[in-house]
């Protein structure tokens, strides 16, 4: 890493999300580099904001997640002694400080349908899954200022076991392997999570 | 309304995802794009997952919104504030596990 690359990524002038990023900023920032650990506390709230609005769906819940993901952040970044792990430990700490805020609500949206429902049937065989092909490409109807809005409803709509895959593995880049890590199922499996999440989110911009 | 049709698009459907992000093998993948050369639903169907996805990767370059953000900002500066002031970092109560 150069030094104007190092610069670069404190200043978060080269976006988020990769994994070279939080390599780097960790290990600039247990070398005592402010600038490099001010950066890592955001970028850690940064995500615990994203999944508390995105997967979640509570932006409420949103204070109490980016809290614990900085704090978390701060006590551990100086001892975590692979620094290429750390965005996986990252988005694990995450993920699990928002869902234990969501554990807290006594109630969860009406909408959520858990993945046996879909799969199974009653009679205990797995479901095919029918796609419908409307000849509308997603971006034909979802333009520039709606996408965040409507992306983010219909990530609402997905099961939450698809949208932390989605979440994961699309919008923040994560690999394969790494979301499979973070949410402790095969890569196979998240796959296969991810092709059908695909789908249905495909349904769901189409029918906005 | 154009449901996929036929047993072989279902079949072909699972690989699209895979296809998409160039995950699929050399005969698996000619097998694909030669099926998507001749059938207009599969062809419509990997465009639009392809544009799905590329979607969400535009999203991922969304911001904090300005309110949340400064809130983000005190909330590093006071940790960092308060921890040397003690001139002590805070210390975990165990490891993390990776």
């Amino acid at each position: 890493m150069t030094k104007s690359g190092n610069a670069s990524l404190i200043d978060g002038a080269a976006g988020h999300g990769r994994e070279t990023d939080y390599e780097a900023l960790l290990v600039a920032a247990q070398t005592g580099n402010q600038q490099a650990m001010e950066r890592l506390l955001m970028r850690a709230q940064e995500v615990a904001y994203r999944f508390s609005l995105l997967v979640c769906g509570h932006a409420d819940d949103a204070d109490d997640a980016m809290q614990e993901a900085l704090l978390k952040t701060y006590r551990f970044a100086g001892q975590i002694k692979e620094p290429a792990a750390f965005r996986t430990w990252l988005y694990r700490t995450v993920k699990n400080a928002c869902l234990i805020g969501r554990r807290k609500r006594v109630h969860e949206p009406a909408h959520m349908v858990s993945l046996d429902e879909l799969m199974v049937a009653p009679d205990g065989s797995v479901q095919r899954m029918d796609v419908e092909d409307g000849g509308l490409r997603p971006d034909d109807i979802v333009v520039n200022s709606r996408l965040r809005r409507t992306l983010r409803r219909a990530l609402q709509q997905l099961p939450p076991e698809f949208r932390v895959i989605v979440f994961l593995r699309e919008i923040e880049g994560l690999s394969t392997r790494e979301v499979a890590t973070v949410v402790g199922i095969s890569e196979a499996n998240v796959k296969t999570r991810l092709h059908r999440a695909r789908l249905l989110l495909r349904q769901q911009l189409e029918a906005r | 309304m154009t449901p996929v049709r036929s047993d072989r698009c279902r079949e072909l459907l699972v690989r699209v995802s895979r296809y998409v992000d160039g995950d699929l093998g050399g005969v698996e993948r000619r097998a694909l794009t030669a099926h998507l050369r001749r059938c207009p639903c599969c062809s419509s169907m990997a465009e639009s997952l392809k544009h799905t996805v590329c979607l969400c990767r535009d999203a991922s370059a969304t911001r904090l919104p300005p309110a949340v953000r400064a809130r983000a900002k005190a909330r590093v500066e006071a940790l960092l504030a308060s921890e040397s002031k003690t001139g002590n970092r805070a210390r975990p109560s165990k490891r993390p596990s990776r």
